[in-house]
């Protein structure tokens, strides 16, 4: 699923092992599972965007605890689960004292000195602008993580096709390229042994290695036109794009309870952004 | 293998019916081409009919099959002439979609073919988009993956089924489409015996069912010449030779159609032979089969019968046969030829002594005007190692000094060992073939071989050097490594630096690199090519270039994975030519591959794994003649070691597992 959906690349979970594996049978309390892909992407997606312009603690730490309380509650408690919930909060405190080394110091309130080494001081406020940052970020990979962790690829296709009318041409042929992508890494090693077995190291440093990586894209680039063409043969031999439209075996439906879920997830997170303002702008 | 009986009465109703193709003088010329394969031909397919299109390798064979369907000219631009009908409908004048339900296809790479999640999302998928209804998607879906045995497991990912599971399921989403007509083109060339095992089985079924006719592109004919109704022949220029059964064709016709370069069985081959030898099979055996019965039936020749009277029992008018040539590659290496140039020149022959002076060798016809001819200096090169396989020195061999030693080694991939504590000697200049089942670590072993993979400190040595310790230049000049696909070896931009760089890495003045460059070009047939970028070389080229870089440092020790892997015969068979030259010449050469009759035919030893252990280690002989030991491996036996073995009546034969090791008219002097 990680591999099938673009919007939880950028968490750092190892790949599941089969991206298309039907799920297994959850509770109906797991309620995420029984919505629309649409709808788990539709609901945070406002709230997202509204959270890069947030500044303060308060709000982010806010949403951060509203996503886990609907992750907990939504969907299976797995040891996945358990290890991305806690390694969000990890990345988010790195991501805080990244950005707090980073801030300039003369643009920050300057009234806390938390470190002092020599001439350099670490100030309470860059801590602050940091963690702001980090929580921020955390917060909207936590609300991603809604319909990342809870919808299959094919089913995010199926959606787009069935309710935005994405043509399913565009739809399946992607779905059909998340097959090219455990070949090419296999591809990619077995190139990166055969360059090195003839020598062609070209030593040490940045420059070689992206000389190196050059030396890479010809022979991935020869193998994967080629798979292209013939999966394309084959998926026209299979009358692909014959019609405007093809069976739908598998429904998507966008019901009743999706509406509801969107309704109550915006109501919830305008309370939130009221009771929040104005998020540390001011 | 399976050879179901068919229904000879089948065949016959078909024939009366309207045929289901009827293709009319076509002839096809891609985009860039010059010349028109197939060209001009024109045959029927009626319905229920199994039907073999044979022809050597360049003959237009796959092209006719996209043609077929509409593929071509619809997704594949080229300039058709003639036409396709497909049940009275000009392909041109209509769709790819629409032909689909006329002619379903099944390409060669399983993996190309697959779009979906799960085995029963990939076989909808097809009746999905002729809009059909849920219901019927679902019936269509069942039946079919009922017919290839995969209905049990039609939740799972594709990717878990092996090979030949894949390529049933290829056929499985054909039979979905509904389609009257199957083509199938190379469907087992990529896929390891087992999984060729599988496929079979699963098209028998098909065939003794009766309800579709069947195109089949084949190079494996052992397995095939069981079940055709008809046989369809292309020659090397893409027209019809021939078009019949297979009694006709492939029986009557065997000599001639061996010599223009389709590939025969190795039955068949064998059986060409025997009967220049003096046995009297007629008619001509396919399978190992009626091969075994033939002889059974046989008498033994008369000895002292001279070549001259046995070969006129091949009946009138058959050219010296070329059986021999072909095949004899290990005892007197050829130049390296294209195979198309092969087929059509005068046959290289043959007699011992004119060797040295004899036809100038055909050298690749593209690069003829500007060709290098240093084929005859090879020739002399090949008088110094005695040329391969006496049986008789096999034992000598082994007191040669090893050129590698492996004691011990156990490789572990990640968490899991693949190799547990492998120990053995390959002599220098033998000819050593890899065998086992897939996941037995055959790769995993010659890869620390090479050093592709480290292998631990101590456990392997090549030449004296200690693979674990070496670095990727110095083991270059002692053992060269081969990737199956030649493409990923490649980092320069021409074909000379593509050699030229494994010599300047030594640091060799500028002007010996140049020089040993286009020596070793020359003796690849590749000067004319010096310019091009590899990866615009034909496949054989690559092939040949691949090895050339391997070897280019100097290494004594050559290393091949699955050379002939997805490769039609007739390159794999230019390729073994090659690699029984360089071993002539003193190269020791290793091949992991999973064609055991290739194996029998040039490796002098084997070694075969099973499960990361090594299972034998022996005289090739020894390994196929012990059927125990093959069995236990997983392995299966070579169709001419399947047809003698056991053999009451010749029991000088039984023992034979290498066609050259048959007795021959033309070769009976020789060892």
């Amino acid at each position: 699923m990680t591999a099938g959906d673009s919007l939880t690349t950028a968490d750092a979970v190892p790949a599941a092992s089969d991206p298309y594996a039907q799920r297994v049978a959850a509770p109906p309390v797991r309620f995420l599972y029984a919505l629309n892909p649409l709808a788990k992407l539709a609901a945070p997606l406002p709230v997202m965007l509204l959270l890069i312009f947030v500044r303060d603690v308060a709000t982010p730490v806010a949403f951060l605890v509203l996503s886990y309380a609907i992750l907990l509650v939504g969907v299976s408690f797995t040891r996945r689960l358990v290890a991305l919930l806690a390694a969000l909060p990890v990345a988010a405190l790195v991501i805080a004292l990244g950005f707090s080394l980073w801030t300039d110091a003369s643009r920050v309130d300057q009234s806390v000195a938390v470190v002092q080494l020599g001439s350099w001081t670490l100030y309470g406020g860059a801590l602050a602008i940091g963690l702001a940052t980090g929580l921020r970020l955390a917060a909207i990979v936590a609300l991603t993580l809604m319909a990342g962790l809870s919808t299959t690829g094919p089913d995010l296709v199926r959606a787009t096709v069935q309710q935005l009318r994405v043509p399913y041409r565009i739809g399946y042929t992607a779905l059909a390229a998340f097959r090219f992508v455990p070949r090419f890494g296999h591809e990619l090693d077995v190139i990166r042994q055969a360059h090195r077995v003839r020598g062609a190291h070209g030593g040490r440093g940045p420059f070689a290695a992206v000389a190196r990586w050059f030396g890479y894209v010809v022979p991935l680039m020869a193998g994967a036109i080629r798979h292209a063409e013939r999966v394309a043969l084959a998926m026209d031999a299979r009358a692909f794009g014959a019609h405007p439209d093809r069976t739908e075996r598998h429904l998507v439906p966008f019901r009743a309870r999706d509406v509801v879920f969107i309704v109550l997830f915006w109501a919830t997170a305008a309370a939130l952004f009221w009771i929040f303002f104005p998020w540390g702008l001011a | 293998m399976t050879s179901p009986e068919r229904d000879p009465s089948a065949a016959l109703a078909a024939d009366s019916a309207v045929p289901l193709v009827r293709v009319r003088d076509l002839a096809i010329t891609h985009d860039g081409e010059i010349t028109a394969a197939p060209a001009s031909i024109s045959f029927d397919i009626a319905a229920g009919e199994v039907v073999l299109l044979l022809g050597p390798s360049g003959s237009g064979k796959s092209t006719l099959t996209l043609a077929l369907n509409g593929l071509i000219p619809h997704a594949v631009p080229a300039e058709v002439t003639g036409s396709v009908e497909v049940d009275g409908v000009e392909t041109t004048a209509t769709t790819v979609a629409e032909l689909s339900t006329r002619v379903a296809m099944v390409f060669q790479d399983p993996d190309a073919q697959l779009v979906t999640g799960t085995l029963l999302d990939e076989v909808a998928f097809g009746p999905e988009n002729l809009r059909m209804p849920v219901a019927e998607v679902l019936e269509r879906a069942e039946s079919a993956l009922r017919r290839v045995g995969l209905w049990e497991r039609r939740t799972e990912n594709p990717d878990r089924l092996s090979g030949g599971g894949r390529q049933r399921l290829a056929i499985a989403c054909a039979l979905a489409m509904g389609s009257p007509l199957l083509v199938l083109d190379e469907p087992t060339a990529n896929l390891d015996p087992r999984g060729i095992e599988e496929v079979y089985a699963a098209l028998a079924e098909l065939v003794r069912s009766g309800d579709r006719a069947i195109l089949l592109v084949e190079h494996n004919l052992d397995a095939a010449v069981g079940f055709v109704d008809r046989v369809v022949v292309l020659d090397q220029d893409g027209r019809l030779t021939a078009d019949g059964t297979v009694d006709e064709v492939l029986r009557d016709r065997a000599d001639e159609l061996h010599e223009m370069g389709v590939w025969l069985p190795v039955s068949g081959i064998a059986a060409l032979r025997l009967r220049r030898a003096g046995y009297a099979l007629d008619p001509l055996p396919l399978t190992p089969a009626e091969l075994h019965a033939g002889l059974e039936a046989a008498e033994a020749p008369a000895a002292g019968v001279s070549s001259r009277f046995a070969r006129s029992t091949t009946g009138p008018g058959t050219a010296p046969p070329p059986v021999v040539e072909r095949r004899s590659a290990a005892t007197a290496p050829p130049p390296v030829v294209e195979r198309r140039s092969a087929a059509t020149a005068p046959p290289p022959v043959v007699e011992r002594g004119s060797a040295g002076t004899g036809p100038p060798p055909v050298v690749e016809r593209r690069s003829a005007g500007t060709g290098p001819p240093p084929v005859v200096e090879r020739r002399s090169a090949a008088t110094g190692p005695p040329p391969v396989v006496e049986r008789g020195s096999a034992a000598t061999e082994t007191k040669r000094a090893p050129v590698i030693t492996v004691r011990d080694l156990t490789l572990r991939r990640g968490r899991v060992e693949v190799l547990h504590g492998v120990s053995l000697d390959i002599a220098a200049g033998d000819f050593v073939a890899v065998v086992g089942p897939n996941g037995a670590g055959k790769t995993s072993l010659i890869q620390a071989l090479a050093g592709v993979v480290p292998p631990p400190r101590g456990t392997v040595h090549v030449d004296g050097l200690d693979v674990g310790r070496s670095d990727a230049r110095t083991l270059s000049s002692r053992i060269g490594f081969v990737f199956q696909n030649p493409e990923h070896q490649f980092i320069a931009h021409t074909v000379f630096d593509e050699v030229a760089h494994g010599l300047r890495l030594r640091h060799l003045p500028d002007d010996e690199v140049r020089e040993r460059t286009m020596a070793l070009l020359d003796r690849f047939g590749l000067a004319a090519k010096a310019g091009t970028h590899p990866f615009l070389l034909s496949g054989g080229q690559k092939r040949r270039l691949s090895v050339g870089t391997a070897l280019v440092a100097g290494a004594p020790v050559l290393v091949l994975d699955e050379p002939t892997f997805g490769q039609d015969r007739a390159r794999a068979d230019e390729l073994l030519r090659l690699l029984g030259e360089l071993n002539a010449e003193g190269t020791t050469v290793i091949v992991v591959t999973h064609d055991m009759q290739l194996v029998t035919e040039y490796a002098r030893r084997t070694i075969v794994l099973a499960d990361g252990r090594l299972l034998a280690a022996g005289a090739t002989a020894d390994v196929f003649g012990d059927s125990d030991l093959i069995e236990r491996a997983g392995l299966r036996l070579p169709p001419l070691r399947r047809a003698l073995h056991g053999l009451v009546r010749h029991p000088g034969l039984a023992g034979t597992v290498r066609l050259a090791d048959l007795p021959d008219a033309a070769a009976g002097g020789l060892p």
